[in-house]
């Protein structure tokens, strides 16, 4: 028993688009699906040229991929992943698509005649689920991507990722020889700030410092939470005195207005240590924030809410104390 | 019977190689529009575990591509092409082609390439052994920021055995050389061997 009258009504009922061209890629058979998805009648278009009914279509691309299919009668492939589509057409899925078009996998196939006569098959499929989920994963990892390197309370960068941008920013100094400065600042009497606001306050202080802080920044200058209540502000191409103006601002900034908190007012302020890059070599970045650090120090030994530079000086001072 | 291919089957599989070479160079000569030499490829049946660290070595230094293609015939012949080849080669190749780099991805262009070699060498086969392959899209395993071991090591492992074939098209002009891999899993071989021995027979 043949089963030839299969063919027919299982083709014209598949859910993918069947298309076939002669070797003049005239249209020859376009089935129900890409029928109705691209609103042409089969009668209408039949002996065509494929680039007059779908003007869209790439087609110095398509007329290439044709002819390696006619020419050494092997199939060729097209995935939505590099190529979106081939043939625009709607998808069914309008709510759930951030895309108006189907994606499309594409297979060109070589076809035969019994008279020996050579034809190229276009199969359609739709693979607009696989483009969805996958414009998912990829927003979804560039969430994942930024809250691995933003600190969750103050949305300032997070240490692990401040430090490896400090890095890479004094190789970088380095290399094309240009300036670059350190801030290291602490909140003042965050411990006391914590036991007579509560946790919530000193949350609430840190939050807002953080925001009057990045206000003061450039683009380019990196400001990540470097631990508790310490901060740290990468100066991109800055020397000193630059650096020097920037933190007295940042100074000023969190001094000159008293934070609210649940209808109280919370004075604070910050002590700040700068430093330039002078160190080389691979540990210079250490360096550099161990001089910081020891500004910092300072600052806080010569009574907080002040700037203090680091001077050479100062580390024999330190280090003979220790 | 067992994996292990007699002296006999070895020979018959290398001379159809070598045909299904000589088919596949005939039809990219005719479709480049340029001569196309192929060096008898030097075949080789590797237990696929070995595989990773062959490749390591020829290509750890160098950026590579890596694009797999699967494919299925009658008589239980079925298995995994893999086209390995040097990323400054196929740029080479993209050129006769008729690629410019601007319209078409890095990634199409080495998937077209790859199936268009994987599936007129394969065709080449098929037609001798009276079968004939289908084929899934090629898929670009790994190419510039993947590790090539890495990617072969996570293939290969599904695979029995290994037919590896050393390719080096010459065209006037141009040189180009890529590995091919066909990885085959253990019933599929069994059914190679079937049909070898079928064609050793009619001899």
């Amino acid at each position: 028993m043949s089963e030839d009258w299969l063919t027919g009504p299982v083709l014209e009922q598949l859910n993918s688009g069947v298309l076939v061209v002669n070797e003049q890629l005239q249209l020859v058979y376009l089935n129900s699906f890409l029928q109705r998805h691209s609103s042409v009648q089969l009668s209408d278009v039949k002996g065509k040229s494929l680039f007059q009914v779908f003007t869209d279509v790439p087609e110095a691309w398509l007329r290439r991929k044709f002819a390696s299919v006619l020419e050494l009668q092997s199939p060729s492939f097209s995935s939505w992943e590099q190529r979106q589509y081939i043939i625009k057409l709607p998808h069914l899925r309008p709510v759930t698509s951030s895309s108006q078009y189907m994606a499309q996998n594409c297979t060109m196939l070589p076809l035969n005649d019994p008279e020996g006569r050579r034809y190229v098959c276009l199969l359609i499929e739709d693979a607009t689920d696989a483009f969805v989920y996958q414009q998912h994963l990829q927003s979804t990892l560039q969430k994942l991507e930024l809250s691995n390197r933003i600190d969750g309370l103050t949305q300032a960068l997070n240490r692990r990722y401040w430090e490896e941008q400090l890095k890479l920013e004094v190789q970088r100094a380095q290399r094309y020889q240009q300036p670059l400065s350190l801030l290291l600042f602490d909140l003042d009497k965050f411990k006391q700030l914590n036991d007579q606001y509560g946790h919530l306050g000193g949350d609430c202080v840190l939050i807002e410092l953080t925001a009057r802080v990045r206000v003061l920044l450039r683009d380019t200058d990196w400001f990540g939470r470097y631990g508790g209540e310490e901060f740290g502000i990468v100066l991109t191409n800055t020397a000193l005195a630059g650096a020097l103006e920037v933190a007295e601002r940042v100074c000023l900034a969190v001094n000159s207005t008293a934070v609210t908190f649940h209808d109280q007012s919370i004075a604070t302020s910050v002590s700040i240590g700068v430093a330039q890059l002078d160190a080389v070599g691979d540990r210079a970045h250490e360096v550099l924030i161990g001089q910081a650090d020891i500004a910092l120090y300072n600052a806080k030994r010569d009574g907080r809410n002040r700037v203090v530079v680091f001077s050479a000086g100062e580390t024999e001072f330190l280090l003979k104390a220790n | 019977m067992s994996t292990v291919f007699s002296e006999e089957q070895r020979d018959c599989l290398q001379e159809l190689i070598n045909v299904a070479m000589g088919l596949a160079s005939d039809k990219l000569a005719r479709f480049l529009n340029t001569f196309v030499h192929l060096q008898v490829p030097a075949i080789e049946l590797v237990n696929s575990a070995q595989i990773p660290a062959q490749f390591e070595a020829r290509y750890s230094h160098t950026e590579a591509a890596l694009v797999s293609q699967g494919f299925l015939g009658n008589d239980g012949l079925r298995g995994e092409a893999i086209v390995l080849y040097q990323l400054d080669n196929a740029h080479r190749i993209a050129a006769l082609l008729g690629y410019d780099t601007d319209s078409a991805s890095e990634l199409e262009m080495l998937t077209d390439i790859s199936s268009i070699l994987t599936t007129t060498f394969l065709n080449g086969l098929a037609d001798q052994i009276d079968n004939s392959l289908s084929y899934s899209a090629p898929r670009v395993l790994s190419s510039r920021q993947n590790n090539v071991s890495e990617a072969l090591q996570e293939t290969a492992f599904h695979w029995e055995l290994a037919l590896k074939v050393d390719i080096s098209y010459q065209l006037v002009d141009h040189s180009f050389n890529c590995d091919m891999l066909l990885l085959i899993p253990g019933e599929a071989v069994l059914n190679i061997q079937k049909i070898l021995d079928r064609i050793l027979e009619e001899y």
